[in-house]
C-alpha cells in the first residue's frame, strides 16, 4: 500500500493539500503587502493596504472552513492539542529531541491559532479605522472618529505582536527543520513530508470540497449582507455643506477656498475680525459681506464635522491660531514631504491643499486622493 | 463749414478709437468723474489727472506698508499688460483696460481694492488724486 514496499527512509506522505498550500503562501503575500503598505509606503497606497486586508479576511475564513472540511492534516482537530501535550512538546524541544509529528506539532499549532486570532483582530480593527478615521468602507457610517482612533492604536499594537510572531514562526520552522531533518519550507511547497522509520503509515482522510464550498458561500452571504447593511448608513461626521458663493469669490480671489472644517469656529471668527491685517495684507470686507462669511465659517467649522481633518485641525497652534499649516498635525503629516515639493510649479506652496489633495474641496482628504504633481 | 463739423467729429471719434482702443465705458467714466469731484473738493488747485503720475504709483516702490509687498508690481507683474500672481499663487488678470475691458467698471470693487491694496502697499488710504491718476494710467494702457 502507501509506500510499504519502499526502503524505510524514502517513505513519503502527502501532508498539506493544495488549498492549504495556496492558502499559506497567499497569506504570506497578503501580510507582506499589508506590512509594507502600512509602514513604508506613502499614504496613497492605502487602497492596496485595504485590499490586502479584505483578502486576508477571506483567506482566514477559508482556513477555518478548511479546518473542518479539508484533508486530514488541514483539519483543526488534528492539531488541537491538550496542554499536557503542548508542555511535553516544549520540554522535548528544549532537550533537542522532539517527537515526530506528521502534521503540525503543538508549537506550530499554537502559532496557527495565535496568528488567526491576531489577523482577525487586525482586520476588524483595520475596518474600524477605515470607517472611523477615513469615513470609508462598510463601517463609514457605523464607526465615528473616536472609535476609529482607538481602533488605530489596537490595529498598530496587534500588528507589532503579529510581526514578533512571524519572526518566531520562521525561527520555529528553522529549529524544527534542523532537529527533525525535514525541510518544512519545501514541504509547504510540495505538500510532502517524510515518514520516519518505524512510524506506522497513516490513512489520512480526504477533503470534502463541496461541503467546504457550501459553507464558504453561506458564510460569505451572511457576512457580506451584514457589511452591506452597515455600508448603507451614510458616512458619519460629514454634514451637508451649503454652497456659499460670497465666501468662494471673496476669499477665493486671493487664495484657495479652504474647507470650513479645517479650523475651529473660534479661529474663523478671530480671523474674520482681523481681515485688515490678514497675513500681512489688508483683506478687509464690507460689513455685510464679513458677517455673512463669518457666520458661514463658524457654523460649518471643524466642530460641526467628525472627519479626520476636522478632528486634527481642531488642535490649533496658539501662536498662529488661524494658520492651518502651523498646526502640529499639519507639520507632522507633511514632515516626510521634501521642502522642494512645495516649490514645484504644480504645487505652488504649502497653502495649496488642492494641488496634491485632489478632494480638498470636500474636506475629506482621503489618502487615496493624494497625488503630488512631479513638476 | 456746416458740412465740415460732422466730419471733424467723426474723424475725432475714429482717431479716438484708434488712439484709445480701450472703449470708453460709462460706468468707468463715472468712477473717474467721482474721483475728480472728490479731488476738486479736497484741493481747489486740482489740475486734472495724469497718466504719468499713475504710472509712477504703479511702478515705484513704496514704504509704509507691508515690507514684503513694496509695490503694485510685486503682485500685479511688471507691466499692466501681463498677469500677476498673489503671494499664495493665485493668478491676477492684467490691469490694463486694453487687456481687460471689464476692469474698473464696478464701483464697489474699485473701492474695495483701492482700500485694501493702498493700505497694504502704502500703509494708508490713497487720495482721490492718486486714484484718478492710477485709473487714467490704466485706461491709457
Amino acid at each position: 500500500m502507501n509506500g510499504e514496499g519502499m526502503p524505510e527512509k524514502d517513505r513519503k506522505i502527502k501532508v498539506w493539500d493544495l488549498p492549504t498550500r495556496i492558502f499559506h503562501w497567499s497569506l504570506v503575500t497578503c501580510v507582506a503587502i499589508g506590512l509594507v503598505t502600512g509602514f513604508l509606503s506613502p499614504e496613497w497606497w492605502m487602497g492596496v493596504h485595504t485590499w490586502a486586508g479584505y483578502t486576508t479576511v477571506v483567506l482566514v475564513v477559508f482556513r477555518l472552513v478548511w479546518g473542518i472540511f479539508g484533508s486530514e492534516y488541514s483539519r483543526i482537530e488534528t492539531f488541537a492539542f491538550t496542554p499536557a501535550e503542548i508542555f511535553a512538546h516544549i520540554r522535548e524541544v528544549a532537550f533537542l529531541k522532539p517527537r515526530h509529528f506528521t502534521g503540525h506539532n503543538p508549537a506550530g499549532a499554537m502559532m496557527i491559532f495565535a496568528l488567526i486570532f491576531l489577523l482577525f483582530g487586525i482586520t476588524v480593527s483595520g475596518l474600524m479605522v477605515l470607517g472611523g478615521e477615513e469615513n470609508q468602507g462598510p463601517l463609514a457610517g457605523a464607526a465615528n472618529y473616536a472609535i476609529g482612533d482607538i481602533a488605530a492604536s489596537v490595529h498598530t499594537l496587534l500588528t507589532i505582536i503579529l510581526m514578533v510572531l512571524v519572526v518566531l514562526h520562521v525561527i520555529g520552522v528553522f529549529i524544527e527543520t534542523k532537529l527533525g531533518g525535514e525541510n518544512l519550507v519545501l514541504s509547504m511547497i510540495t505538500g510532502f513530508k517524510r515518514l520516519p522509520p518505524g512510524e506506522k503509515t497513516p490513512t489520512p482522510r480526504d477533503a470534502h470540497p463541496l461541503a467546504a464550498t457550501v459553507m464558504l458561500v453561506a458564510f460569505s452571504t451572511i457576512a457580506g449582507s451584514v457589511l452591506w447593511a452597515f455600508s448603507t448608513m451614510p458616512p458619519s461626521g460629514l454634514i451637508n455643506l451649503p454652497e456659499n458663493k460670497t465666501y468662494a469669490s471673496e476669499c477665493g480671489d486671493c487664495h484657495e477656498v479652504y474647507h470650513p472644517s479645517l479650523l475651529p469656529a473660534a479661529s474663523w471668527t478671530q480671523l474674520m475680525g482681523g481681515l485688515s491685517k490678514h497675513f500681512g495684507e489688508d483683506a478687509s470686507l464690507g460689513q455685510k459681506t464679513a458677517i455673512n462669511i463669518t457666520a458661514y465659517l463658524a457654523t460649518n467649522a471643524a466642530e460641526a464635522w467628525d472627519t479626520e481633518a476636522a478632528n486634527r485641525f481642531r488642535n490649533i497652534d496658539p501662536a498662529a491660531p488661524f494658520q492651518i499649516t502651523a498646526t502640529r498635525y499639519w507639520v507632522r503629516k507633511h514632515d516626510e514631504v521634501d521642502g522642494d515639493v512645495f516649490k514645484r510649479k504644480g504645487v505652488g506652496g504649502k497653502s495649496h491643499c488642492a494641488s496634491c489633495h485632489k478632494d480638498a474641496a470636500t474636506g475629506r482628504f482621503d489618502d487615496q486622493y493624494i497625488n503630488i504633481p512631479n513638476k | 463749414m456746416k458740412h465740415i463739423t460732422p466730419l471733424i467729429v467723426a474723424a475725432a471719434l475714429i482717431a479716438g478709437f484708434i488712439a484709445a482702443p480701450a472703449a470708453a465705458n460709462p460706468a468707468r467714466d463715472a468712477i473717474v468723474a467721482g474721483f475728480k469731484a472728490e479731488a476738486q473738493a479736497a484741493d481747489s488747485g486740482f489740475a486734472g489727472f495724469s497718466a504719468d503720475r499713475g504710472r509712477a504709483i504703479f511702478e515705484n516702490p513704496h514704504t509704509g506698508g507691508e515690507p514684503e509687498i513694496p509695490s503694485c508690481t510685486t503682485c500685479h507683474g511688471k507691466t499692466p499688460f501681463g498677469s500677476g500672481e498673489t503671494r499664495t499663487g493665485k493668478k491676477i488678470d492684467p490691469m490694463a483696460v486694453s487687456k481687460n475691458p471689464e476692469r474698473y467698471t464696478d464701483p464697489e470693487k474699485v473701492a474695495k481694492w483701492f482700500r485694501r491694496n493702498c493700505n497694504t502697499v502704502l500703509g494708508r488710504e490713497c487720495t482721490p488724486q492718486e486714484k484718478g491718476d492710477y485709473l487714467t494710467f490704466m485706461m491709457s494702457q
